[in-house]
Formats: structure tokens, C-alpha cells, sequence
């Protein structure tokens, strides 16, 4: 009895086991972070929808809310515009109205360009306005926004009906630009940008917008913005008559 | 130093009893570890939405500007905190430095200002952004008692040291 005493194993086999069970709780962490890395990268989910964002909380929505530009800041007249990718009368103005401007205002330093989005829903026609602007946002973030907003908007008949959510579509928009493809489609099949789109969608809420393209200049709101003479006519009232 | 001469072996104040607090430091350090990566993966668009109940509401503290102290993101903070403490704690818990009060009082110093930032971040929470995240809730209550476990293992870690002295 006395040896059997004697003989009892110190105070190791506690902290092998608390190494053990250490490990076995980082094992387990990381493979659960691995599959949720690895569930985003194959696009099971991308941001379709608008985050929960306080809409009472006017400074997050403000510091959240961000632009993209065309011009030059200090240029004397700013157009700020609230689109939706899927918008038929966006796609036009893109098409058609904002080169002219730029041509004929921003490129002489008369005028700003700001555009936030507003994605018009996330069911029916406008199922993929959100994720349409957040794949802009991701082209953004290599710095080919204008680029993947030109592409949105020439191919809307493209993906705007799509029977299936047209992430592949869109990397491979982004793939014909020339962007980083690993980078892109990490930040398209994630969150990444949902917070700043709703931010901006909630802003447009804020300043009374309800339709788009909403463009107001220089504080004015523009009725009939397709309409390259009235747009013409407020910049030159605004201080920015035409070269 | 009151542990300059430990005794050989498991009972020189890095047996079981003595170090069950730098052990449960380890663990709520490698917890605390864990979410930071998730929030970290979140922060960098690598992972999907956040898991966080019906709510939502860790997306709206997530999204928020205060997501970020000096440009840099709060969950890598945290990372780095919990691996530093993590890595201190095992330290601890080895033969040489098992009992040693300077390991205590290290790791007493890294789970102060962690918890001072976590009522900093917390108070945000309450007051400014208006919203909680179950994430940083249970960040918040590691942090509390990973102090905890500091305090008592530099209180607990060295009365068999005060105890030789009495015999």
C-alpha cells in the first residue's frame, strides 16, 4: 500500500490534458473559421439585401454614407446623383447624359460629379440592384468604379432578370476590366460594402428621394434629369456655363 | 522575488491548484482569440454575414466608423491582445516561470487596459451607435475575466511560497 502511495503520478497529467482540451478548442475554432471563409468564396453569401442600420442614428448613417466622384472637388457646381443599377432611366442617363457632361463640364473643371446609390429593392425587378452596387463598390476599391458602372448599366438586359443570382456574371465583368479576380470576388461574395449601400440608400431617403435617377444640383433638385438642355441650363444658373 | 526559489516539481506554485488561473486565462484568451479572427474575417469582407440572432444588430456596431481606433480595426486589436495574453499565460504554466510573480503581474498589465478599452467600446455601444453585438458582449465579459483570473493567480499563484515561509 505504502509503494502505491509513493508511486502516485505528479500534477503532469492535468496540464497534458488542459493542453489537449487547448488544443482541441483552437482546432475546432479555426475549422469553423475556415468554413465560413471558404462558404463565402464560393458566393453562398453575397450581400442580396440592405443591413439592419439604425435609421434614427443620423451620424452612423453620415459616416457611413460615401461617394464616388468624377471632377474635381472644389469644382463650382456639384451634381449629386441617387441611382439604381437596374433602372432603365439610369442606365440611359449613364449612357447618354453623364459622358456629355463630363466632356463638356467636369473635364474643364466646372463641375463635380457624386454619385451614391440607391438600390430600389432586393425583390422582383429590382432583385439585384443591391449586389449590382456593391459589385461597383468592390470594382471601386481597385479603383475601376466608373468602369464597372459603365458595364452595369451597357448590360443591365444581361443580368437585371437573371434567373439565378448573377455573381458569376459580375466576375466576370470585373475579370474583362482588369481587376485583381481573387480580390474581387472575395469582396463581391461577402458583406463587403453592404453597410456603405445602405448607408448611401438611406441618405437618399433623408434628402426625400423616392424615384431615380434623383439628381439635385447645387442643392437643387432637377426634375426632368435625362434632359441634357435642363441640366445645361441649371449648371449655367449655377455658376458653370458650358466651355 | 517571494517565488525566487521554487521547490522542484508539480506543487512549486505550478501544480494544478496553483496555475488553474493562468490556465483559465489561456482559455478565455484563445476564446477571446477566436471571435477577434471572426470579426477580424468580417471586417475584411472573408467571411459571410455575421452570425449574430435575428436582430442584426452586430452588423450595425460592425459597419460603424467606431469599428476602427486609429485607423486600425478593433477586432485586430483584440487579436493581438488575446494572442499576446494567450502566449503569456503558457508561458506561465511552464516548469521554470510556473509561479513566478512577474508573469502575474505581466499579465495583470495586459488585462487592465484591455479592460479599460472594453468599457471605452462598450460605452460606444450603449450611448453613441445605439446597438449591441452579442460578439463584442462576450468579448467584453472574456476580457472581465480574463482580469479576473489575473488578479487571482497573483494572489492565489504565491501562497505556497508564503505558506514555506510559515513552516
Amino acid at each position: 500500500m505504502a509503494q502505491k502511495t509513493s508511486s502516485a503520478p505528479p500534477a503532469k497529467p492535468p496540464l497534458r490534458l488542459f493542453y489537449w482540451i487547448l488544443i482541441v478548442v483552437a482546432l475546432v475554432g479555426i475549422a469553423a473559421l475556415v468554413f465560413l471563409v471558404v462558404r463565402a468564396r464560393v458566393g453562398g453569401s453575397a450581400a442580396l439585401a440592405p443591413v439592419q442600420m439604425d435609421t434614427t442614428n443620423l451620424r452612423a448613417i453620415y459616416a457611413r454614407a460615401t461617394p464616388e466622384t468624377i471632377g474635381q472637388p472644389g469644382a463650382p457646381v456639384k451634381l449629386v446623383i441617387f441611382a439604381d443599377y437596374t433602372c432603365p432611366y439610369c442606365g440611359q442617363w449613364a449612357a447618354q447624359v453623364q459622358p456629355r457632361l463630363v466632356q463638356d463640364y467636369v473635364n474643364a473643371g466646372k463641375l463635380q460629379i457624386v454619385y451614391y446609390d440607391f438600390p430600389l429593392g432586393s425583390e422582383g425587378e429590382h432583385q439585384y440592384s443591391f449586389l449590382a452596387a456593391r459589385a461597383a463598390r468592390c470594382a471601386g476599391e481597385q479603383g475601376k468604379f466608373w468602369e464597372m458602372h459603365d458595364y452595369l448599366f451597357g448590360r443591365q438586359s444581361e443580368w437585371s432578370f437573371a434567373a439565378s443570382t448573377p455573381v458569376k456574371t459580375f466576375e466576370g465583368y470585373a475579370r474583362a476590366l482588369g481587376v485583381d479576380q481573387a480580390k474581387f470576388d472575395a469582396c463581391l461574395e461577402s458583406e463587403r460594402f453592404a453597410d456603405v449601400v445602405t448607408a448611401n440608400h438611406l441618405l437618399g431617403e433623408r434628402l426625400g428621394v423616392n424615384s431615380t435617377p434623383t439628381v439635385i444640383i447645387n442643392e437643387k433638385k432637377i426634375d426632368d434629369p435625362i434632359k441634357y438642355d435642363v441640366l445645361q441650363q441649371v449648371i449655367a444658373q449655377s455658376g458653370g456655363a458650358a466651355k | 522575488m517571494s517565488a525566487g526559489a521554487p521547490a522542484p516539481g508539480p506543487a512549486a506554485g505550478g501544480g494544478p491548484a496553483a496555475s488553474w488561473p493562468r490556465m483559465a486565462v489561456a482559455t478565455l484568451a484563445l476564446a477571446g482569440l477566436l471571435i477577434s479572427a471572426y470579426l477580424l474575417l468580417h471586417r475584411l469582407g472573408l467571411v459571410g454575414r455575421l452570425i449574430c440572432g435575428a436582430e442584426g444588430s452586430c452588423e450595425t456596431v460592425q459597419s460603424s466608423s467606431y469599428a476602427e481606433f486609429l485607423g486600425v480595426p478593433v477586432a485586430g486589436i483584440g487579436l493581438v491582445g488575446y494572442l499576446v495574453m494567450m502566449a503569456v499565460a503558457l508561458a506561465g504554466l511552464q516548469p521554470q516561470l510556473a509561479g513566478v510573480r512577474r508573469v502575474s503581474l505581466v499579465l495583470l498589465a495586459l488585462s487592465l487596459p484591455a479592460v479599460a478599452f472594453t468599457i471605452y467600446l462598450n460605452a460606444l455601444e450603449a450611448f453613441v451607435i445605439h446597438a449591441w453585438c452579442r460578439w463584442c458582449i462576450a468579448s467584453a465579459t472574456i476580457v472581465t475575466l480574463i482580469f479576473l483570473a489575473s488578479l487571482a493567480d497573483l494572489v492565489l499563484g504565491h501562497r505556497p511560497a508564503a505558506d514555506r515561509r510559515l513552516t
